[in-house]
C-alpha cells in the first residue's frame, strides 16, 4: 500500500466574501521509500498540500491516506496521535525548542501521548545524533549549534519515533550552497536508508537531483502526469 | 522531567517578575493572617482555657458571658445529669491592676471554680493566677501584690499561667473572692447571690464531649456549647475574621489574576512554539499541563521565599503587635496559593486550545 495517497483533495479558505481555493482537486501517490520533491512558485500551494498531507489540517473534499490509514475524518485528538506516530516534520525555521539540548529535542516527541522517555528512546537519540553527525553535541542547546547542525537535529526530530511519511519543509532556505548540499547527502541517505517516504519542499533546482520523482504543483493544482 | 520544567529550571529570569510578585502576595497572605489569628488568640484566651469542657449561658444571651445569668437551680439540673463529672461558675469583669512602681493596667478578672489544662485550682487563700501577657509587660512574678479594681483590692500572685488574654491581661481567682472584689468596687455589676454569668461544665471520664453537649442542650433556659463554638459568637470574632478574611480572600484573587495574566502573555509569546509542539504530536492537554506545572513551580518557590520573607519581618515587629503565625493558617496559605496559581495558569486554555498546528509550517 503506499505511503500517502491524495484523492481528489481540494483545500478551501474564506477571507470575508472570498474563497481562496489552495488545493484544487489534487490525486497524488507516493510510494514507499519514495522521496518526491515538490515544487512550484509562492502561493501554489505547496505549503497546504504539506499541511493535509501531515494531518495538519482538514481537506475542504477529498480524502487522505497515509500508510493504508483514512485519516480524513480524524478529530484533533487522534491527528496529534497520528502525527505522533506516523509523521516526521523538518520545518522550514528548524524550530528546535530552544532550552531544550539536541538530544531532548529529540526525545520531545516522546514526552506525549502518555509514552515515556525510556532507556530504548534514550539509545535511539543517542544513535540518531551518532548517525547525523552530532555525536559530541548532544548535550548543547540550539544557540550553541551551526544552522546545519540544527536542521540535523531537526531531521533526527523527525526520525525519532520511526514515522512511515516525513515531511520537509524548505530544507536549504537558510544554508549556504555546501552546507544545503551535506544537508540534502544526509536527508536522503537517512530516508532511504530506512526505507522511509518523503515530500521534501522546495523552490531550490540544486535539491532536485535528490528526489525520485519531482512534481510540480502551480494554483494549486498539480501539473498533469505528477500523480 | 517534562518540558515545562526544563524552562522553569533553565530560564529562571523569564519566571523572576511573576515569582517576585507572588512571593510579595505570599508575605502579605502570611502577615496578614499572622495579624488575624493573633487578633483572635488574643481575645479568646479565657475561652481555649476550657478546652474539652463546655460552657453554659442563658438562652438569649447569644453566647456572651457578660450579658448571661445562669441560677443556681439550672447549674443544679446539670450537676445532676448524666455524663457530667463537675460544674462550676465562671464570672468576669473589666477591671485595673496596680503592679510595679504604682502602674495600672487593665485587665479582665475571672472568678472560677474547676481547674482546666491551662489554669489551675483556684487559690484558697484568696490568691491569684495571673497570665503571662500580665506577668511578662508588667514584669509581675509569684509573690508580688497586686492592686485590684477601685478599690485597690490587695492580691497574691499564686501562680502564673499561659497567655490568656481577652483583649487585655486575665487575672483569675476563686468565685468567692471574685464576688468580694466585685462587691466592693462595682456592686451594681455583681450577679446576685445564686446567680452566676455562666457555667463550666466538665465531663466525666470516657464521655464525649459532643454527645454530651447534645444531651444537655435540651434542658430549659439555657445554651451548652463548646469553647469554640463561644469563641466564634464573639462579635469581635467575628468582625476579625469577616474583614481579615475578606482582604485575604481579595489577596487570593490577586493571585489568581498575577498568574492568569503573566501565564496569558507568555503564552502569546509561544504561540507559534506550542504550534510546533502541537505539529510534532502534542495535545492541549500536554501543553496545559505543562503550563500549569510552571504555575505549581513558581508557587512553590514563591511559597518558600514569601514564608522566610514573612518569618523575617515578623520577627522585626514589636513584641506586644498580636501577630502569631499558626501551622494551620500557614498550610492554609499554602494551599490557597497553589491553587491560586493553578487556576490562574487555567486561564490560558483558550487561546492554547486555538492554537493551530498549520502554524509551524508557512
Amino acid at each position: 500500500m503506499p505511503a500517502l495517497q491524495l484523492d481528489n483533495v481540494r483545500k478551501v479558505y474564506r477571507t470575508g466574501d472570498q474563497q481562496v481555493v489552495a488545493l484544487n482537486d489534487v490525486s497524488l501517490t507516493v510510494q514507499n521509500d519514495e522521496m518526491m520533491i515538490l515544487v512550484g512558485p509562492s502561493g501554489s500551494g505547496k505549503t497546504t498540500l504539506l499541511t493535509v498531507a501531515g494531518a495538519l489540517l482538514r481537506p475542504t473534499s477529498g480524502g487522505v491516506r497515509v500508510g493504508g490509514a483514512d485519516i480524513t475524518d480524524l478529530d484533533d485528538k487522534r491527528l496529534a496521535g497520528f502525527r505522533r506516530e506516523e509523521v516526521g516534520f523538518v520545518f522550514q525555521s528548524v524550530n528546535l525548542v530552544p532550552f531544550l539540548t539536541a538530544k531532548e529535542n529529540l526525545l520531545v516527541v516522546r514526552q506525549f501521548g502518555g509514552s515515556r522517555i525510556d532507556t530504548q528512546a534514550r539509545k535511539r537519540a543517542d544513535q540518531l545524533l551518532d548517525e547525523l553527525g552530532l555525536g559530541g553535541r548532544g548535550s548543547s542547546l540550539p544557540s550553541q549549534l551551526s544552522g546545519g547542525e540544527k536542521q540535523r537535529v531537526a531531521i533526527g526530530r523527525a526520525l525519532m519515533n520511526d514515522p512511515s511519511l516525513v515531511l520537509v519543509d524548505e530544507p536549504t532556505s537558510a544554508l549556504d550552497s555546501a552546507l544545503g548540499q551535506q544537508v540534502m547527502d544526509l536527508l536522503r541517505r537517512e530516508i532511504k536508508g530506512r526505507g522511509v517516504s518523503a515530500i521534501v519542499v522546495t523552490h531550490d533546482d540544486r535539491v532536485l537531483d535528490y528526489g525520485d520523482r519531482t512534481v510540480r504543483i502551480v494554483d494549486g493544482a498539480l501539473e498533469t502526469g505528477a500523480q | 522531567m517534562s518540558i515545562a520544567m526544563k524552562e522553569l529550571i533553565r530560564r529562571p529570569g523569564r519566571f523572576v517578575s511573576v515569582g517576585g510578585a507572588l512571593t510579595m502576595l505570599v508575605v502579605l497572605l502570611v502577615v496578614l493572617g499572622g495579624f488575624l489569628d493573633g487578633l483572635e488568640l488574643n481575645s479568646t484566651g479565657p475561652y481555649r482555657a476550657h478546652e474539652g469542657r463546655l460552657l453554659v449561658f442563658s438562652d438569649g444571651s447569644e453566647l456572651l458571658i457578660q450579658r448571661s445569668k445562669v441560677d443556681a437551680g439550672q447549674a443544679e439540673q446539670l450537676t445532676s445529669s448524666d455524663g457530667v463529672a463537675a460544674v462550676g461558675a465562671l464570672n468576669q469583669i473589666e477591671s485595673t491592676a496596680g503592679a510595679g512602681q504604682g502602674e495600672i493596667v487593665d485587665i479582665v478578672l475571672f472568678g472560677y471554680d474547676l481547674p482546666t489544662d491551662a489554669i489551675p485550682s483556684p487559690p484558697v487563700d484568696g490568691g491569684v493566677i495571673v497570665d503571662e501577657a500580665l506577668a511578662d509587660r508588667n514584669d509581675v512574678a509569684v509573690g508580688d501584690t497586686l492592686l485590684i479594681g477601685a478599690e485597690s483590692e490587695p492580691v497574691a500572685v499564686a501562680g502564673i499561667v499561659g497567655d490568656l488574654s481577652q483583649g487585655s491581661p486575665t487575672v483569675w481567682l476563686s468565685t468567692q473572692r471574685w464576688r468580694e472584689i466585685v462587691q466592693s468596687g462595682n456592686p451594681a455589676a455583681l450577679p446576685p447571690e445564686g446567680t452566676d454569668q455562666a457555667l463550666v461544665v466538665e465531663p466525666s471520664a470516657g464521655t464525649e464531649i459532643s454527645d454530651l453537649a447534645a444531651s444537655l442542650g435540651g434542658l430549659d433556659g439555657i445554651a451548652v456549647v463548646t469553647p469554640d463554638e463561644a469563641i466564634k459568637a464573639l462579635p469581635v470574632v467575628q468582625q476579625q475574621s469577616s474583614t481579615f478574611e475578606g482582604i485575604i480572600g481579595v489577596t487570593f484573587v490577586v493571585t489568581l489574576l498575577v498568574v492568569a495574566l503573566f501565564f496569558t502573555l507568555i503564552t502569546l509569546e509561544r504561540v507559534h512554539l506550542y504550534a510546533v509542539l502541537k505539529a510534532l504530536g502534542a495535545r492541549t492537554g500536554n501543553l496545559m499541563a505543562g503550563i500549569s506545572a510552571q504555575a505549581v513551580g513558581v508557587s512553590l518557590v514563591a511559597l518558600i521565599l514569601g514564608l522566610g520573607l514573612s518569618l523575617a519581618f515578623v520577627g522585626l515587629l514589636p513584641a506586644d503587635l498580636p501577630v502569631r503565625l499558626v501551622p494551620a493558617r500557614l498550610l492554609q496559605t499554602a494551599v490557597g496559593v497553589v491553587m491560586s496559581a493553578l487556576l490562574g495558569s487555567l486561564f490560558t486554555l483558550r487561546r492554547v486550545l486555538h492554537v493551530d498546528p498549520a502554524e509551524a509550517i508557512g
